[in-house]
């Protein structure tokens, strides 16, 4: 094992989240060991503490900063600069770094006029406490991020392979490809040919290794869009198959609508 | 349309290529289960049509009555149901969204495996990772063949084994599969194997064939191997009656099919109407989802990828089902040639429909309607194309099928995917993001000017490297770091070892230098290919040629962006030392110290005389090829005096992965030196 | 600062799910101002769950927390069918206990091994402890793994699963897939039983607590059913009732509501209020490692919950693996329902807690209004009034020390701080001189 001096100094972070995509590194048990051997955590709360064996808060600069949670407070977005400064690489993982989350459904302003503000009174009484940005986006929209890596949460073979590439300085193999992808390469029955069932996948980014069609019921796009996403012309599918102008804006409006080219699509179904 | 007769076929006997068919027996339906029980005892995996999650899918099977008896399959374009019969079949249906190509070419593949060696600090291939393995000690048997899907096997083959490479998983697995074929005599509602000439009668290639009556199965042995098999089953000879139901149930499952394709003219058809407004059309409805290519039988496009893990080893090379219609497809660094879902569908249809004829001799379509059915949208391509048809520009002609002779296969160093270990000697930094690696190569290594080596990290990559220069053993490899691979060789050292294998693709014609006329047109790193050309010319005997006169000379006229891009000064300023050659060099952005040309190759080019008896050699970037050769046609260059080095994303080098694909050529094998004339229907055009 | 008064901080709490800090202050001996102050950016779930369909409700509340996502499937769905009127078959029920029972053992063996026994052996990381504790650390990887592979069967994968619906499931195993996946759950029992001996041998920092302990009754040790809820001293009020007996206020500078009895009383819920009152039904396996543990009940000392996660992992191992002799497929995998205008609440006990979902909802198959009362919410009152209560101790031990027993304290409760909808927010206001809370 090489000197600890050496090993590439990872920082992680949190920002609005369920805190499912750190989870996921946490849920590596066959590697987690054999990770600490190759990198050096400096800053990781959920799963680290500095005080009690002695040694100083740990803070940048860092070789690989990973960052999950969305930008939904002033102080978050003064951290992600902060931390972007301080990083040789910075990675978002997760829906939420990467589009907003489910909680950038408050930056639509819905049918009866509600925004944030309206939501913020909702659910406190004294909503001058809450110290909230109107809008919960990804980490991009503030700083320049080297590789966004979707999923809620995101894949667990997908973040070893995103740390393994960073560490062997290769390229992650990590495709902008349609779920159908994975869902036919596993042999499942399409869902939406076979039962009619809407389904997002001919549109979304693949990586989960297609559960939901496995699991007999269709993809939701918690991956977020791919690239070229055909969103109009399933729209007009899912038309064709029963559903309703509301049920279109729903399925594309959800754990990524912060997604433009999700976002654009349910903003067709208003 | 298949010709199964084809000689250069190089499928063994134990497919059936020279075995006359048997005579059709007949035998009672329980014949079925002993059939089974046969080839259980023989240690084959039995694979066949069963019933999950609402479609017939092929899955592992132990008796009969895995199968879906009773069932059949109601299809539509975007729609697929199963729906009770009234008898009691166990083979009455058609296609479901698997087919065979899941067993011989599965969706995930180990190719490559090395493990690092820690005493001598360096990466060794480790091991055939899973070549042929994983499917049963005996072989699998596929049960319940159709006739498309029995001749998109065969299409496969061609790709695979019949090929200048041989992928030898798929050849142990197939050397190891058992086929029980059926007839159709029931059409499915998609299904258009009669005009696609595949079907629906099983005629070769399979080792027992099955007729379902409603009481009896006729067996037809086509192959050594079924022939031994039928002997054990409960047959006797066929009578009159099931001769003639065979045959007018054949007749009628004709009849029955719903679409057709008009293969007439088709491939040069589809390449002259590239610009028809029907591929906006579809483009408009396409998701680009990839599923048509997923179930079609005959998609062989696959991408390969380093899986390797937190631990030293080992380093696995892995590859995947992909598809033309993913981005990364046609993705190298700085270009996607097929942006766009039109770009994508085109592509899909002219490959399947049109390239296929001329780099496999037959058709890629069988005609078994997967694509129409398993499409979440509907689009049908028998659709497509009579639109396409129906107001058509006249078909253009596209290059003839060129069968490998058996002969020339496995070359030196062609084994698929295994590399041989090679040294770093040398590493001279050309400019500051280009290297020129010399690589010690084993004795025997040749390599003809034009031509390529894979190289290869295990861990990081392999990619495709022009070969610049050979010196006494030494081989030259010019690296352009634009990539996390590239920059990883760039940052070898003397000493360092890497896995090569090589060499591949067509050369340029120094066979048709000498005597004439010849101009090397050079763009940044395309000088690089070209360089051990011109090393040749400065060698070459050229004293019949007129040396007063300047277009006579062996001419060079590089470009770089800016002088610091130069390549291989030391060499030019020799090459400009040498009577002779004539040199002209020109940056697009000159520095304050650049005292000779500024502006494109071409405003260089432009100056000068451009004999029309003359070669002319282009390599650089696309757009300054096209450039160029725009220029020479304007001085009235015939088109076979020109050649060019292409460039598109490679991953097996082989003509396999499907991803360097240039119309109906591979670059990797037809390429990457072209005559211009083999491209001057493609040349430019954007979606290619 | 003078020698009379004492400051106990951590800004950034560790080793918890969540953003989270606390401020205690010691002036003459008496504590003047104890925080929790949770900063964690609200994402406001119960604002936006109105209008979305029913049917999306299982997908959208998992997202509250990454640790205990099926907990909240199985509150929504609990509490989203009985506004439907809808009862699943015995099966499906038998399988959501299964895919709690999944849950429980990865979320209890994250904690015990991953955020709580590096206080207990002096370590600041599992990974750190591992070098000298490998044994340890990797026992509570194969429990945690296990509890995974359970919920990825089950559920599509071991973070927000994706098979839980309104009826029932989108698919359900067979018995042969459940048959194949047994020897996994019971590779590890011999390792959660052993997790129980090791705990309870380790030392405790003396701090025996009253407290009102809040749970699900049910007639099993409670877990995904549960119609009545249990405030002790109380007695059982049926789960539809709940919010009569709880009130939620908001304290002068907090962004969160605080959940109190009517009577102003804090409580406490989780796995300490559970077996206090449900040991009697643990499984039989469990209920023989609580005897020889020598765990004494009731426990009324936070540090010891290490010991009755311990116990609850055990317990969920061997309920699973009963589950799985005695499964039969159910012959659809959801029941089906109507929509109508309804108002019902469902209550289950996460890992951490009792976990309580209110809706109200339409005919036309959207929620009008949501409610989500998480353990975390519900404890945070006895968790600030648990800091005051250990502060005597503090002053005894030296500064560092003092502070990591605070967190210890706070750990022990397993805080999942991004469940928490409502914030509480704590500004330290010091009255002589002008500290923030980001000093």
């Amino acid at each position: 094992m090489a000197a600890k001096g050496v090993l590439p100094r990872v920082g992680v972070f949190k920002l609005a989240s369920c805190d499912g995509c750190q989870l996921t590194l946490l849920d590596c048990e066959d590697e987690l060991l054999l990770l600490a051997e190759k990198i050096e955590f400096v800053h990781f709360p959920e799963g680290v503490s500095f005080k009690a064996s002695g040694a100083a808060e740990r803070e940048g600069p860092f070789d690989l900063a990973i960052i999950e949670g969305s930008v939904s407070t002033p102080e978050q977005l003064q951290t992600v600069r902060e931390i972007r400064r301080q990083s040789r690489a910075l990675i978002t993982i997760g829906a939420c770094a990467t589009s907003g989350g489910i909680q950038a459904l408050r930056n639509f302003v819905d049918d009866d006029g509600v925004n944030h503000e309206a939501l913020q009174k909702l659910v406190y009484a004294q909503p001058e406490y809450i110290d909230t940005l109107a809008t919960s986006t990804p980490v991009s929209e503030h700083v320049a991020v080297d590789f966004e890596l979707r999923g809620c949460p995101i894949d667990k073979g997908q973040l070893l392979e995103l740390i393994s590439a960073f560490i062997r300085g290769r390229s992650p193999a990590i495709k902008n490809e349609s779920v159908c992808f994975e869902c036919k390469r596993r042999g499942t029955v399409c869902v939406v040919v076979a039962d009619n069932t809407p389904c997002l996948g001919p549109v979304t980014h693949a990586g989960c290794g297609a559960i939901c069609p496995a699991y007999r019921r269709g993809c939701y796009g918690c991956f977020g869009p791919r690239e070229s996403a055909a969103t109009e012309s399933l729209a007009a599918q899912m038309k064709n198959i029963g559903q309703s102008e509301p049920e279109i804006l729903r399925a594309f409006r959800l754990f990524t609508a912060g997604a433009p080219a999700f976002e654009e699509e349910s903003r067709r179904h208003e | 349309m298949v010709d199964p007769k084809h000689p250069d076929s190089k499928q063994s006997d134990a497919i059936g290529q020279s075995f006359k068919p048997g005579t059709r027996l007949s035998m009672p339906r329980t014949g079925l289960a002993t059939l089974f029980t046969l080839l259980s005892a023989e240690g084959f995996r039995l694979v066949g049509p069963t019933l999950r999650n609402g479609a017939i899918v092929f899955d592992d099977i132990a008796t009969p009555a895995d199968l879906p008896v009773g069932w059949t399959d109601k299809q539509s374009p975007g729609g697929y149901r199963l729906e009770k019969r009234a008898d009691q079949r166990a083979f009455g249906f058609v296609v479901g969204p698997h087919s065979w190509k899941q067993y011989l070419f599965p969706p995930k593949e180990t190719l490559y495996q090395a493990t690092f060696d820690p005493v001598a600090q360096l990466w060794r291939q480790s091991g055939n990772a899973a070549v042929g393995s994983g499917n049963g000690a005996g072989g699998t048997a596929f049960i319940g063949v159709r006739a498309c899907d029995l001749a998109a096997i065969r299409i496969q083959d061609r790709v695979f084994i019949d090929g200048k490479y041989v992928d030898p998983a798929y050849d142990n697995r197939r050397k190891a599969s058992f086929i029980v074929a059926v007839n159709c005599l029931e059409a499915g509602d998609l299904c258009f194997c009669d005009s696609m000439e595949t079907g629906p009668e099983v005629t070769t290639g399979y080792d027992i064939c099955l007729t379902e009556f409603d009481d009896t199965f006729l067996v037809q042995a086509g192959s050594g191997r079924g022939e031994a098999m039928v002997a054990q089953l409960p047959v006797q000879p066929a009578s009159q009656a099931e001769q003639k139901d065979l045959a007018s149930g054949l007749a009628r499952c004709r009849r029955q099919m719903g679409r057709q394709l008009d293969t007439e003219d088709l491939p040069g058809l589809l390449f002259a109407n590239l610009d028809h407004a029907q591929w906006d059309r579809v483009a408009q409805r396409c998701l680009a989802c990839g599923n048509c290519t997923m179930v079609c039988p005959t998609c062989f496009c696959y991408s390969a990828d380093e899986v390797a893990d937190l631990g030293e080893d080992p380093a696995q090379r892995e590859r995947r089902w992909d598809s033309c219609f993913s981005q990364q497809h046609s993705q190298i660094h700085g270009a996607t040639f097929q942006p766009t879902i039109k770009d994508r569908y085109r592509q899909w249809l002219t490959h399947k429909l049109a390239s296929w004829t001329s780099q496999f001799g037959t058709s890629g379509c069988v005609g078994c309607g997967r694509c129409i059915a398993w499409c979440p949208v509907g689009i049908d391509l028998t659709e497509e194309v009579a639109a396409i048809k129906a107001d058509a520009e006249t078909p253009v002609p596209l290059p003839a099928y060129q069968p490998v002779p058996t002969a020339q296969a496995a070359e030196p160093f062609a084994t698929l995917f295994a590399t041989i270990e090679a040294t770093v000697t040398e590493v001279v930094a050309e400019t500051p993001d280009v290297v020129t690696l010399s690589l010690v190569m084993p004795r025997g290594y040749q390599y003809r000017p034009g031509q390529f080596n894979m190289l290869s990290l295990p861990g990081i990559g392999e990619v495709p490297i022009s070969v610049s220069g050979d010196r006494n053993g030494i081989v030259e490899h010019t690296v352009h770091r634009v990539g996390n691979v590239s920059a990883a060789l760039s940052a070898l050292r003397p000493g360092a070892t890497l896995g090569v294998r090589g060499p591949y693709g067509s050369a340029w014609p120094l066979a048709q230098t000498p005597g004439r006329p010849v101009t090397i047109v050079a763009g940044g790193i395309g000088l690089a290919p070209l360089r051990s050309v011109m090393r040749s010319l400065a060698e070459q005997d050229r004293t019949t040629v007129a040396r007063n006169i300047d277009s006579q000379w062996v001419r060079l006229v590089y470009g770089a962006r800016e002088p610091e891009a130069l390549l291989f000064n030391r060499e030019l300023a020799l090459w400009r030392q040498n009577a002779a050659l004539r040199v002209a060099v020109t940056v697009d952005h000159s520095t304050a110290d650049w005292t000779g040309n500024v502006g494109t190759v071409t405003t260089l080019l432009r100056r000068k005389e451009m004999p029309v008896d003359g070669l002319y050699l282009v390599c650089g970037p696309e757009v300054m090829m096209l450039a160029v050769v725009r220029l020479l046609q304007t001085a009235q260059i015939p088109p076979e005096n020109i050649y060019l080095s292409m460039e598109r994303n490679m991953k097996c080098a082989a003509g396999h992965c499907g991803r360097c694909q240039y119309g109906p050529y591979f670059i990797c094998k037809d390429g990457p030196v072209f005559r211009y004339d083999q491209v001057a229907f493609l040349f430019g055009r954007r979606g290619f | 600062m003078s020698e009379r008064v004492k400051v106990y901080k951590v800004d950034l709490l560790t080793r918890v799910e969540g953003e989270g800090r606390f401020y205690l202050k010691v002036k003459d001996k008496r504590v003047v101002e104890s925080r929790l102050n949770i900063f964690e950016s609200p994402r406001y779930f119960e604002a936006f769950l109105r209008g979305r369909a029913i049917e999306e409700v299982t997908d959208i509340v998992a997202r509250i927390c990454g640790i205990c996502p099926v907990a909240y499937q199985m509150s929504a769905a609990r509490a989203l069918e009985n506004a439907l009127g809808v009862v699943p078959g015995a099966s499906i029920r038998a399988l959501r206990r299964l895919l709690y029972c999944g849950e429980w053992i990865e979320s209890h063996a994250l904690h015990i091994f991953l955020l709580h026994a590096p206080d207990f052996l002096g370590y600041g990381s599992a990974m750190e402890m591992a070098v000298d504790h490998k044994a340890l650390v990797e026992r509570g990887l194969r429990i945690k793994k296990a509890g995974n592979a359970l919920i990825a069967l089950l559920g599509g994968r071991a973070i927000h699963p994706v098979s839980v619906r309104l009826g029932g499931f989108t698919a359900v195993p067979s018995s042969r897939q459940l048959a194949d996946f047994r020897p996994v759950l019971q590779g590890v029992l011999d390792d959660a039983l052993e997790a129980v001996r090791w705990s309870a041998g380790l030392s405790f920092p003396a701090f025996d607590q009253e407290y009102t302990f809040v749970c699900l009754d049910h007639t099993e040790y409670p877990l995904e059913w549960g119609d009545h809820i249990h405030i002790s001293g109380q007695g059982s009020v049926p789960v539809g009732d709940f919010h009569t007996q709880i009130t939620e206020s908001q304290v002068a500078h907090s962004t969160a509501l605080h959940s109190r009895l009517k009577d102003g009383r804090h409580y406490l819920c989780g796995p300490l209020a559970r077996l206090n009152r449900h040991h009697q039904r643990l499984h039989p396996v469990a209920l023989d490692a609580l005897t020889k543990s020598g765990l004494a009940l009731p426990v009324r000392n936070p540090y010891q919950s290490i010991v009755v996660r311990a116990l609850e992992v055990v317990h969920a191992l061997a309920t699973a693996l009963d589950i799985i002799d005695n499964y039969r497929q159910p012959e659809r995998p959801f029941a089906d329902y109507v929509a109508r205008d309804a108002t019902a609440a469902g209550a289950t006990e996460a890992p951490r807690g009792l976990l309580y979902h209110r809706y109200r909802i339409g005919g036309d198959g959207l929620v009008k209004d949501a409610t989500i009362i998480p353990p975390t919410s519900q404890n945070q009152a006895q968790i600030e009034a648990d800091l005051v209560s250990v502060a005597p101790q503090l002053l005894a031990l030296e500064h560092d020390r003092a502070t990591h027993l605070c967190e210890q304290l706070i750990r022990s409760y397993d805080p999942c701080i991004s469940c928490a909808t409502h914030f509480l927010r704590l500004d330290i206001d010091r009255g002589d001189s002008a500290h923030g809370i980001n000093q």
